[in-house]
């Protein structure tokens, strides 16, 4: 090894090999990678859309036409099932708003004692899918049989059950607790965010705490408001586990379950379709809206920490708020999560809480070879672990693509990923059915391609974000080095994203678990999943079981979700 | 084995006229977004050479050296290394295939790979034997004095050292061209100083071709065999570091290498021969100037032209034989001492004046008489 290895000729290919360095530069493995990539984002999202647009507002001939809506919104209880809907959303977002800002103030920004606990609680709530909070509520507030019922008339001297959990209020109610921690989550981070300076700045100029946090903190954090608001609007006009299962009981529909019934045999796609665009229609306008005006305003630099002088001592209020926290904690986490244990083990569904009572036979029968719940739990996971898969590898080639190549198609591939996001799911299955029915159905298959277009986002923005964070210059070093496309992704990019592609591999898993509206549309004997069986047992009031069964999925969701910790706390993807 | 013989210590940079230069640009060309970041670049690299592209930022410097790495392609013109086709409008061969070294301003060293696998990582992909790869790794860590450190996560190495890790890295695969980005802009000013003597000597020890990026004049007079100064996506000036700083091309020029003084007049004789022009100064005196050959041509008594000094020309003793008739009249403005000198703002005439001195002069009425150094005047285009 010598200096003429530096001052000596060239190792390019020599000329002569032009049609082969032509043909390098073409790159075919990348090409191919990212077609295969593209293509199936196609066809797992704008492929079913299109068919959904298409079948609502084309007839059997062939011809464009609205009479598809006139005569699926003229079926009997459409319309009650749309205002059910929309009065759902209303009392929905105004009750999570409600909860939501004011505990996100007092935990970002007080000293009241049980801050942190909001915080767990919430997270349970939010990890705990409604249809599942439905079986807890049917235990603690059931009309006639619900334990807190019974406490109150026998100990409290009601004359009649207070509490009635199989109405529409009851409803609203077990929708609020679902989807509060949106906005508390929100609300909150915006509020660390705020820079102690913007506050420290309006009273240096003589402004009160009361006005400056009226002034100045709350105009900061309305995007995150707002944000989280729409969010909370979308989940509540697309929910379907609890309006399902307390609609049955109580005898009200809203849309998704009106599409759901459109579906059962002999099945009306057209229909189905129709009647689903409205809540297309709402979700593209609410993402325009979020897109365009809220994230202009999103831009206002909040950065930094909430630091010591912005807290506010509450004083004697202090205990209030603290009381307040403590409700909120027993009523959203503790009483539920309690009463799914209760109940999973009680004998049957209004025996007495004694010792004598305590059985695990429910259990028994959830794991029975011969019982259906058995084989639910292995289709679950099976889908679970391949959903999560199929997502985490078309998220890191997607994620890739957007950040790394400029060229016209990458805005197209992110509004894709991020239409599927925002779709409800009960429209985007139905798109799935009619797309995929004649190849896959009554198979796991039809299933995995709904569960991966529809949490195929969450994987890709997690991905995108980690690749984002990564230089572009340690890719182009790989490059340089003469590592071509593919090994440079795998030498260098992969183990760099590792964390982040471990994380969206975790959460796929836990959301494709508890996944019920698409489930319950493609779901055949055959291809049941945990909760699509969940909800049959709550229609055959087998409910002891339903509880067995969800504390399944809750402790396989939670215990997965703590390999978050295990991929957050490698140090990769630390180095910019 | 050695990474270098020591017989041949310094390598002979003259370009070799039967080699094909090992870089050359060709009209290059290339949009960034509305603007045109290069416009036209034609430039070649002797082997051996260390080229350096110096200007402010958005000149199109970083953008000429990522369409010669492979990461842009241009848009119009051509790119060849050692006299083959890399890159045209049509063209490009992808950034592995052209057997090029990078060091990068951030200096991009994997953060999951040791030291070792960092600087090996070129062997490996190019398929070499084991034994072969810790060999030249230990060899090309030695020669950057990282050698203990080879087991070590760049997490463990200061910024400097992962700075000589990425140097170790471009250099362990030989390449035929070594480019660098502004390699030192990330370390702190004194460490930033001892790398730019350190990177020349090696750079001159083992004889590479270098096409180095940078904003730092210093750093590219230090660096640079030539300078190329460049401007909104064109080449204002190629010359030695001398030539860049002493007879720039343009006001652009002697601004941005260095501190210019400039000062107006009105020519009153021209002497093509000596190429030297006296000036009428604005602000008093006249003065005699060298001058670019092709300027002269043109020049005529009576026309205007604008005189470049550096402050460390302008003096408060009259030399033996000056440059100029009276010896330039300032007025003092301020004073600051900077440990090796005094910086003085003066102004003659309207115009303002900076000048480096030994001592803090003697102005009388806040008046003094200035003197150049002898041959340093010289008329910017």
């Amino acid at each position: 090894m010598s200096t003429a290895a530096y001052a000596g000729g060239s190792r390019i290919a020599p000329a002569g090999s032009a049609l082969l360095r032509r043909l390098s530069s073409i790159q075919p493995v990348k090409l191919l990678v990212i077609g295969f990539a593209v293509f199936i984002l196609l066809a797992l999202i704008a492929y079913p859309l299109a068919l959904l647009i298409g079948y609502s507002f084309i007839d059997a001939q062939g011809n464009l036409t609205f009479d598809t809506f006139e005569k699926a919104f003229n079926r009997r209880g459409m319309w009650q099932a749309t205002v059910n809907s929309t009065v759902l959303v209303a009392f929905v977002t105004a009750g999570a708003c409600a909860l939501g800002i004011p505990l996100a103030w007092i935990v970002a920004r007080t000293d009241a004692p049980g801050k942190i606990l909001v915080t767990l609680a919430a997270g349970i709530s939010f990890v705990i899918p409604s249809f599942i909070s439905v079986v807890s509520w049917i235990f603690l507030a059931a009309p006639n049989s619900g334990y807190l019922n019974k406490l109150a008339i026998e100990y409290l001297g009601f004359a009649h059950a207070p509490f009635n959990i199989m109405s529409f209020g009851g409803l609203v109610f077990i929708e609020i607790i679902g989807v509060y921690p949106l906005v508390f989550f929100a609300v909150s981070a915006a509020l660390h965010n705020v820079d102690a300076s913007n506050e420290q700045a309006a009273r240096v100029l003589g402004a009160g705490r009361l006005r400056t946090t009226l002034t100045i903190t709350l105009p900061l954090v309305r995007p995150a408001i707002l944000s989280a608001i729409i969010l909370v609007m979308l989940d509540a006009l697309s929910s379907f586990g609890a309006p399902a299962a307390i609609g049955t009981m109580a005898n009200f529909s809203v849309i998704t379950t009106k599409i759901y019934d459109l579906l059962k045999f002999p099945p009306q796609f057209n229909y189905a379709a129709a009647v689903a665009m409205p809540i297309m229609v709402f979700t593209a306008v609410s993402l325009l809206i979020q897109r365009y005006t809220i994230r202009a305003e999103n831009f206002r630099t909040l950065t930094g920490k909430a630091t010591s002088d912005q807290i506010t001592t509450l004083g004697r209020w202090r205990w209030v708020a603290g009381g307040f926290c403590v409700f909120v904690v027993f009523a959203t986490a503790v009483l539920p999560i309690g009463a799914l244990l209760l109940l999973s083990v009680l004998s049957s569904f209004g025996a007495d809480v004694t010792l004598s009572n305590l059985v695990t036979k429910h259990y028994a029968l959830i794991f029975d070879p011969d019982f259906v719940a058995r084989g639910s739990i292995i289709n679950s996971l099976l889908l679970a672990l391949a959903t999560a898969t199929v997502c985490a590898g078309l998220g890191l080639v997607l994620g890739w693509v957007v950040e790394r190549i400029k060229f016209f198609g990458r805005e197209l591939i992110t509004f894709l990923v991020m239409i599927a996001y925002g779709f409800p799911s009960i429209a985007y299955a139905v798109g799935i059915l009619m797309g995929y029915v004649n190849l896959f159905y009554g198979t796991l298959t039809l299933i995995l391609i709904a569960y991966a277009g529809k949490l195929l986002p969450i994987a890709f923005v997690l991905i995108r974000n980690g690749i984002q964070q990564l230089s572009t210059d340690l890719e182009e070093a790989a490059r340089i080095s003469g590592a071509g496309w593919l090994r440079g992704v795998r030498d260098v990019t992969f183990p760099l994203v590792r964390g982040a592609v471990g994380i969206a591999w975790v959460l796929v898993f836990s959301l494709s678990l508890r996944e019920l509206s698409m489930s319950a549309i493609l779901s055949q004997a055959d291809t049941q999943v945990m909760p699509t069986v969940v909800i049959q047992f709550i229609e055959d009031g087998a409910i002891e079981l339903a509880a067995a069964l969800s504390v399944v999925i809750v402790t396989v969701s939670l215990s997965i979700l703590g390999l978050i910790r295990f991929f957050s706390r490698k140090k990769t993807a630390l180095v910019s | 084995m050695n990474f270098y013989s020591p017989a041949a210590d310094i390598v002979d940079t003259a370009p070799a006229t039967d080699q094909p230069a090992r870089l050359e640009l060709r009209n290059l060309r290339k949009r960034l977004g509305d603007t045109a970041a290069v416009n036209g670049i034609d430039l070649k690299v002797a082997p051996g050479e260390s080229v350096v592209l110096l200007g402010p930022s958005g000149c199109g410097k970083t953008t000429t050296l990522r369409m010669v790495a492979g990461f842009l392609q241009p848009e119009d013109g051509e790119i060849h290394l050692d006299g083959v086709l890399a890159s045209n409008a049509s063209f490009a061969l992808p950034p592995e295939k052209r057997h090029l070294g990078m060091v990068f301003q951030t200096y991009a060293v994997w953060p999951h790979k040791t030291v070792a696998e960092n600087v090996g990582y070129g062997l490996v992909v190019a398929g070499k034997k084991r034994a072969e790869i810790d060999r030249e790794v230990a060899a090309v860590l030695d020669l950057v004095q990282l050698g203990d450190l080879a087991k070590r996560y760049p997490s463990e190495l200061s910024g400097g050292q992962q700075q000589r890790v990425a140097l170790a890295r471009a250099l362990a695969t030989k390449p035929s061209l070594l480019l660098l980005d502004e390699p030192l802009s990330n370390l702190d000013a004194s460490l930033r100083q001892e790398m730019r003597f350190e990177l020349r000597a090696l750079q001159k020890r083992i004889g590479i071709t270098t096409l180095y990026v940078t904003h730092d004049q210093d750093e590219a007079l230090v660096l640079a065999d030539r300078v190329v100064v460049m401007n909104k996506g064109r080449i204002e000036q190629v010359g030695t570091p001398e030539e860049v700083y002493r007879t720039p091309a343009s006001r652009f020029v002697g601004n941005f290498v260095g501190t210019a003084n400039l000062l107006e007049g009105t020519i009153v004789n021209v002497d093509v021969a000596a190429g030297r022009v006296s000036v009428a100064l604005d602000a008093g005196d006249i003065a005699s100037a060298r001058a670019p050959a092709g300027w002269l041509a043109a020049a005529a008594p009576g026309q205007r032209a604008t005189l470049l000094l550096r402050p460390e020309d302008i003096r408060f003793d009259r030399p033996e034989r000056p440059d100029q008739q009276t010896g330039l009249e300032v007025r003092f403005g301020s004073a600051s001492f900077l440990g090796s000198r005094y910086e003085l703002q003066l102004t003659a005439g309207d115009t303002p004046l900076r000048v480096q001195s030994r001592t803090p002069g003697t102005f009388v009425d806040g008046r003094a008489r200035l003197w150049f150094r002898p041959n340093s005047a010289w008329v910017v285009a």
